[in-house]
């Protein structure tokens, strides 16, 4: 059996959204003192475990809290229980173009998004020339980003993402952009990865991809895990239910 | 952070209970879900930086929530009690690059779309001097401040130095709110966001200072001399201030958005209870009380400084340095811990 790569460990998510009813003003003078909450358990005593090596997917309906989860592998949200281990250099591509500025040059967006994802100054600029070469933006690098198509906008992010050579990949709904032969580069980028033992977290509403790409799969609903179990299986059993529902 | 094992705070249960079902039925294979064991800390996962936390760093860490985020390896007691806020400082430090981009991305980004492009970091503090100068040195013509030293000089140096708090408050109190999607995808301290702020407006400020004496030396023959060496620590005290006050809103604007509507009235205000459109002497006949209140103005100290370094103004050197010392100490150490003991949560509500 190989090493763990994250161990969630009955990790509990709440949030404390302001309901937004009809304001009127006593209720806005009553906020001051109490904020009107209601508490939305967004995961509920979830566990999962995720080896290195492994290709790991989550299915769920919107709002399962799917994002939920990958926010707290990626520690920039503390869980109200629950404990999270994670061994490894993690890259989160929870969204693409973190700390990007589309007023600026590709080129700026790409030392600006790596620095996000904690690379150096100078371990960019060793790596520029790969980057851009694996996004084929030689000719867009300089042009502002905001001129950019949005899946050429997902290349540059996602080579970005790449390039900080992580052991451990985040990914939530970010490769159902850009086009057939990027998904084809990405998918054998993100192989290469696993058989060096990475580690992926794949979110995705595409079935068939986390069905063909995962080995393990989790299947949450309202925070709580349904299934867990192997990726076909899972699925299956999702979208059986899915399915069952609409009919 | 390769090969470390990293820990969150919280519930460390021996056992894991295997995943819950709602449906039991519903679950197809099982044999894939094996019971959960507690999980040894792989070999690499020891953390050696957790000896010896000691003397400051355990009282500074004592009032940080820092460590439940970035915390590495499985908590000793001692770390548990006083998490590391050595290691916020350098996870912060590690952040300096990233703070400088941030903040000239922003800067050039501003500009990035007009015609005169970068000209504007000239041409902005040229004509915040030309408006005041208009209004108040022409219009309402004040002639020598004390019968002794020009208007203009006087005028311009306040005014900066005034802008450089102002800015470092409006950028300061944005820095968490605009960057929601930095703050939901990476793990770093948040500290770096209010401290890019400072730095763009820090930038603007050093330009306008090269402003001022492109006037004042020709109109006024106002050149950088010795006297202007008094700049430097006057600089770096008001850095330290503003640093405070730029915490202070970022953290402050998180739960309560309401500020960032309320700085400009706030910061227009100040200005004009500051003895920077009038000299200090304007108060002159007024009743004690008045001079008590005004003398409470965090910036006199700092503007009595720029004053010495920049218009030769006599100044109690000692006074204005030891007040602006604890003024610039007070608000940085209210609003930097206030603002690290509040980060872990910060992610919640942006
Ligand atoms: N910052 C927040 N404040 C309040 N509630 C939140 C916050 N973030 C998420 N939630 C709530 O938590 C629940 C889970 O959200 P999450 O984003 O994890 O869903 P998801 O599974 O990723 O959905 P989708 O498929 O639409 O991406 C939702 O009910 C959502 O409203
Ligand atoms: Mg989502």
């Amino acid at each position: 059996m190989s090493a763990p790569a994250i161990v969630a460990r009955n990790i509990t998510v709440r949030f404390r959204p302001l309901v937004d009813r009809k304001p009127t003003l006593r209720r806005s003078l009553g906020r001051l003192q109490h904020r009107e909450v209601e508490e939305l358990v967004a995961l509920d005593d979830v566990s999962v475990e995720i080896k290195k090596g492994e290709a790991f997917g989550i299915v769920g309906r919107n709002g399962a809290g799917k994002s939920t989860i990958l926010r707290v592998m990626a520690k920039t949200l503390r869980p109200d229980e629950g404990t999270i281990n994670v061994y490894g250099k993690t890259s989160t591509l929870l969204q693409l173009g973190v700390g990007f500025n589309a007023q600026l040059s590709g080129r700026r967006n790409i030392y600006l998004g790596g620095l996000a994802v904690g690379l150096s100054k100078k371990e960019i600029d060793g790596r520029f020339d790969d980057i851009v070469t694996y996004a084929d933006l030689w000719d867009a690098i300089d042009r502002p980003v905001r001129t950019y198509s949005s899946g050429m906008f997902s290349r540059l992010a996602f080579s970005v993402g790449m390039a900080i050579e992580p052991s451990i990949m985040l990914l939530d709904e970010v490769l159902a952009v850009g086009d057939e032969a990027f998904r084809e580069k990405s998918m054998q980028t993100m192989r290469e990865l696993l058989a060096r033992a990475g580690t992926i977290v794949f979110v995705s509403h595409s079935l068939p991809s986390v069905a063909e790409f995962c080995d393990r799969a989790i299947w949450l609903d309202k925070g709580k895990i349904v299934a867990i179990g192997e990726a076909e299986s899972v699925v299956e059993q999702y979208r059986s239910r899915v399915t069952h529902k609409t009919r | 952070m390769s090969g470390r094992g990293d820990c969150m705070a919280g519930r460390n249960p021996n056992l894991i209970p295997s995943a819950k079902r709602d449906a039991a039925g519903s679950l197809g294979r099982r044999g894939q879900d094996r019971p959960y064991l507690a999980i040894p800390t792989p070999s690499g996962g020891r953390d050696k930086r957790s000896v010896s936390d000691t003397g400051l760093w355990r009282c500074l860490s004592a009032v940080s929530s820092y460590t439940p985020l970035a915390m590495s390896a499985p908590p000793s007691t001692v770390r548990r009690l006083f998490p590391a806020s050595r290691n916020y400082i350098r996870d912060l430090w590690a952040r300096r690059e990233f703070a400088w981009y941030l903040a000239m991305g922003n800067l050039k980004a501003r500009n990035a779309t007009t015609t005169l492009g970068l000209m504007w970091w000239v041409l902005n503090p040229l004509l915040l001097g030309a408006v005041y100068w208009l209004v108040f040195g022409l219009l309402f013509d004040r002639g020598q401040v004390d019968n002794e030293f020009d208007f203009l000089p006087f005028l311009l140096s306040g005014i900066f130095a005034f802008f450089f708090t102002q800015q470092s408050m409006t950028a300061g109190v944005n820095s968490i709110t605009s960057n929601a999607k930095l703050l939901a995808n990476i793990s770093f301290p948040r500290l770096a966001l209010p401290l890019s702020a400072l730095l763009e407006s820090f930038v603007g400020f050093v330009t306008s200072i090269g402003v001022y004496f492109l006037i004042v030396g020709p109109v006024n023959g106002i050149w950088p001399g010795v006297q202007t060496l008094w700049l430097f620590p006057t600089i770096l005290l008001h850095l330290i201030f503003n640093f405070g006050l730029a915490t202070l809103v970022a953290r402050i604007a998180v739960p309560f958005r309401d500020l960032n509507n309320l700085v400009p009235y706030f910061t227009r205000l100040w200005l004009y209870l500051s003895p920077i459109l009038y000299p200090p002497s304007f108060l002159e006949g007024q009743p004690a009380w008045v001079h008590f209140t005004m003398g409470l103005n965090p910036l006199n100290p700092f503007l009595a400084l720029y004053r010495h370094a920049m218009v030769g103004m006599p100044v109690d050197l000692g006074g204005a340095l030891l007040g602006a010392s604890a003024w610039a100490v007070a608000i940085a150490v209210v609003g930097g811990f206030w603002f690290v003991k509040y980060e872990g949560r910060m992610a919640r509500y942006v």
